[in-house]
């Protein structure tokens, strides 16, 4: 009998990949459950994903069976084979990666399949909120053509500073883009990118980048320890009329202060396309006219999808192949060698 | 005979370069600022003994627009009556509002000998009006609006933002319908300057960049790809950016022909002026699904929108945002006041519009 993979959350780009990349290999199964219990109850004898030893997994899942924190690790650890979580997307925040650790199971991501979307998304924000254009757009179709606007406030995008927090691969991507105005483009990362283009310039501290930038625009990863890594201090220290840009995850940025900031003109605008609690969007945040708000749609391409779905089903692949996948994540890329294989 | 200086026109609010503008003309003009509540007071103003009596030279804003009308025959005409009005700087790239033909049927002579004659007391009737324009002043934030267009055409930012504000949160918004930005074919119609600086924008990303002119460009990158026709540029575009300017022979350039010539789901956005594309059939395209959606900051008869486009969730449409920031309107007042200035003192502003360049 062939092991199983469970898809949590369905495969909707190549479905035709999905069938010739497992064919011989493994049985996909796919999830049925209605709730988290039914969830964890149906990995036994006669349950219907009896035998996985693998899962690919999506965010949309947990409106479902909830994230894979604690609780959900463990019980998959004591009542199922499983031993590797293939993550859809870049970010993996939802998967408690500290409990896969303890038991022996290993996470995959797909960074880089979502840095071009993802820089993209950035970009846009940034022109918008530079120039108003979102506010214009709804002045528009409200009939009321460019109304409130006032050309005072507003500015080109040449010739700004860019301040970019997290130099990875949708920080650095973000800034090629922003260097074709030119814009001027500082950095803070935790250590200086020695891959670094030299007209990205390093900042030493995150202070230094708030003093400086006239846009600043988050690139790392939502972690215990980045919670909250912009808050009152550091947008305060930013010049007043400043932009924050937000494409990583929510949590990262303090909402009250932002908002705060914003109530008080410190803040010009925030463009923003991820929210602490998605997909709620708190109200107050609709009130600043010349916000520009996504629905995390930074990694929502045709193409995209399928470079994230491809990714993730090949890590999922080498894994019942060989034994290990790629993109194992960084907390966990030191477990290699305490795999338990198959 | 008078001893006071020449004076020229302020017509259209100066909003930044009040201080610039006090620098140009000191010691050359007098400053009067147009305040006409409607047409008829500004040709009465016109006249000798008027207001505007002695005034050389027009600074012109479109905004004028809203209270004496567009500088049509009329204006033109009461403008070379004066007999000492012989130029027009205009504030803007695109100078559709001014009869440019009907400044050149006044007679044209730009040698320095003529223009020197013109000093305020001679009447010189042979003489036409010459009028400039501000390239290149709205190159940078009219192609950064262009390329706003594309990226949010392309992703459906637009709609995506509308649901979320509906408190949606992306339900209804298929991302199988929107598509990354490198990769793609961007055509591009006209390659003057702003087309150009929206190619090089895009080549970021890297977009494949294909253009079409009536003349191949001498100065284009050689990733500028030149196709020898309208047609070819549509058929191979993924999305068609237009940066032509209005004349008679660009009105409906792109129409029903040209759109089903693009491929199925194609886009095009245009910052250029609204009718150069024919409206309906684009509207036609868009509700059969050829066009998936287009991306407007122009339309023909603004502020007026055609609520038909409003009916497409997926449209992105700005109210003529092209040039509105502080900086760039800054220095386009600079560079049309810039231009009077250099009339005045040199007898030619730098930015004579082409179609006046050839009596030269």
């Amino acid at each position: 009998m062939l092991p199983r993979v469970l898809l949590c959350g369905e495969v909707e780009y190549v479905q035709d990949e999905l069938e010739e990349m497992f064919q011989g290999i493994a049985e996909v199964v796919h999830l049925v459950s209605g709730s988290r219990s039914h969830f964890l109850s149906s990995f036994g004898p006669g349950g219907p994903y009896e035998g996985t030893v693998a899962v690919y997994r999506r965010n949309a899942s947990s409106e479902v069976i909830g994230k894979f924190d604690a609780p959900l690790i463990h019980a998959l650890a004591d009542m199922s084979m499983v031993r590797w979580i293939a993550h859809n997307g870049s970010g993996y925040d939802e998967i408690d990666v500290q409990a896969c650790k303890e038991r022996g199971i290993m996470v995959s991501n797909t960074p880089r399949a979502n840095e071009d979307a993802t820089a993209t998304a950035t970009l846009y924000l940034m022109l918008s909120c530079l120039r108003h254009f979102s506010m214009a757009e709804r002045s528009l179709r409200s009939g009321t053509w460019k109304k409130p606007y006032n050309a005072a406030q507003v500015h080109d995008v040449t010739g700004r500073t860019l301040g970019i927090l997290g130099l990875g691969g949708i920080g650095l991507r973000f800034a090629h883009l922003a260097h074709a105005f030119p814009m001027r483009i500082i950095y803070f990362s935790r250590r200086k990118a020695e891959s670094a283009p030299d007209w990205c310039e390093y900042v030493s501290s995150i202070e230094e980048l708030c003093k400086q930038a006239d846009v600043l625009s988050v690139h790392i990863p939502l972690n215990q320890s980045t919670v909250g890594t912009i808050g009152e201090k550091e947008i305060r220290t930013l010049q007043r009329g400043s932009i924050l840009l937000n494409t990583s995850r929510g949590r990262i940025v303090n909402q009250e202060a932002v908002i705060r900031a914003l109530e008080d003109g410190h803040l010009s605008s925030v463009g923003l396309d991820v929210y602490p609690d998605e997909p709620r969007v708190d109200p107050r945040l609709l009130t600043f006219p010349r916000c520009t708000l996504l629905p995390h749609v930074g990694g929502e391409s045709a193409e995209a999808w399928r470079s994230r779905e491809l990714k993730a089903l090949g890590n999922l692949r080498a894994f019942l192949l060989g034994g290990v996948g790629d993109n194992i994540v960084a907390e966990l890329k030191a477990e290699i060698g305490n795999l338990t294989t198959l | 005979m008078s001893s006071r200086q020449p004076r020229i026109l302020i017509c259209g609010n100066l909003v930044w370069a009040h201080e610039e503008a006090r620098q140009l003309f000191s010691g050359l003009a007098d400053i009067v600022v147009m305040n006409s509540p409607n047409r008829a007071d500004f040709l009465a103003g016109l006249k000798t003994g008027g207001k505007y009596d002695g005034v050389v030279g027009v600074y012109r804003h479109n905004s004028s627009a809203d209270r004496i009308g567009v500088f049509d025959e009329e204006i033109i005409d009461a403008l070379a009556e004066t007999g000492t009005v012989k130029w027009i700087a205009h504030n803007g790239a695109g100078y559709d509002q001014i009869d440019v033909s009907r400044c050149a049927n006044k007679g044209n002579c730009t040698h320095m000998s003529c223009i020197r004659g013109l000093l305020p007391n001679k009447l010189t009737s042979t003489l036409g009006i010459n009028v400039s324009n501000t390239p290149g002043a709205v190159d940078d934030a009219t192609a950064t609006t262009a390329l706003y267009l594309v990226i949010s055409c392309l992703r459906n930012y637009a709609w995506a933002e509308q649901t979320l504000r509906q408190g949606v949160f992306k339900e209804g918004v298929n991302p199988g319908r929107a598509h990354d930005v490198t990769g793609r074919t961007l055509g591009i119609l006209g390659l003057g300057g702003i087309g150009l600086r929206l190619a090089h924008l895009v080549h970021a990303f890297p977009m494949r960049v294909i253009y079409y002119s009536r003349n191949k460009s001498a100065n284009a990158p050689e990733w500028c790809e030149y196709v020898d026709s309208l047609e070819k540029l549509c058929r191979e575009s993924d999305v068609l950016s237009l940066h032509v300017p209005l004349r008679a022979e660009t009105v409906h350039l792109v129409g029903e022909k040209e759109i089903r010539a693009m491929k199925k789901g194609s886009i095009i956005v245009n910052t250029a002026r609204g009718k150069v594309i024919d409206e309906e059939a684009m509207i036609r395209a868009l509700a059969d699904g050829h066009l998936s959606s287009v991306g407007l900051d122009v339309y023909p008869n603004e502020p007026l929108v055609n609520p038909r486009l409003l009916e497409f969730p997926q449209n992105v449409l700005l109210p003529h945002m092209g040039t509105e920031n502080q900086d760039s309107q800054r220095h386009m007042e600079v560079r049309a006041l810039t231009n009077l200035r250099d009339f005045l003192r040199d007898g030619q502003g730098n930015d004579l519009i082409p179609e006046l360049r050839s009596k030269l």
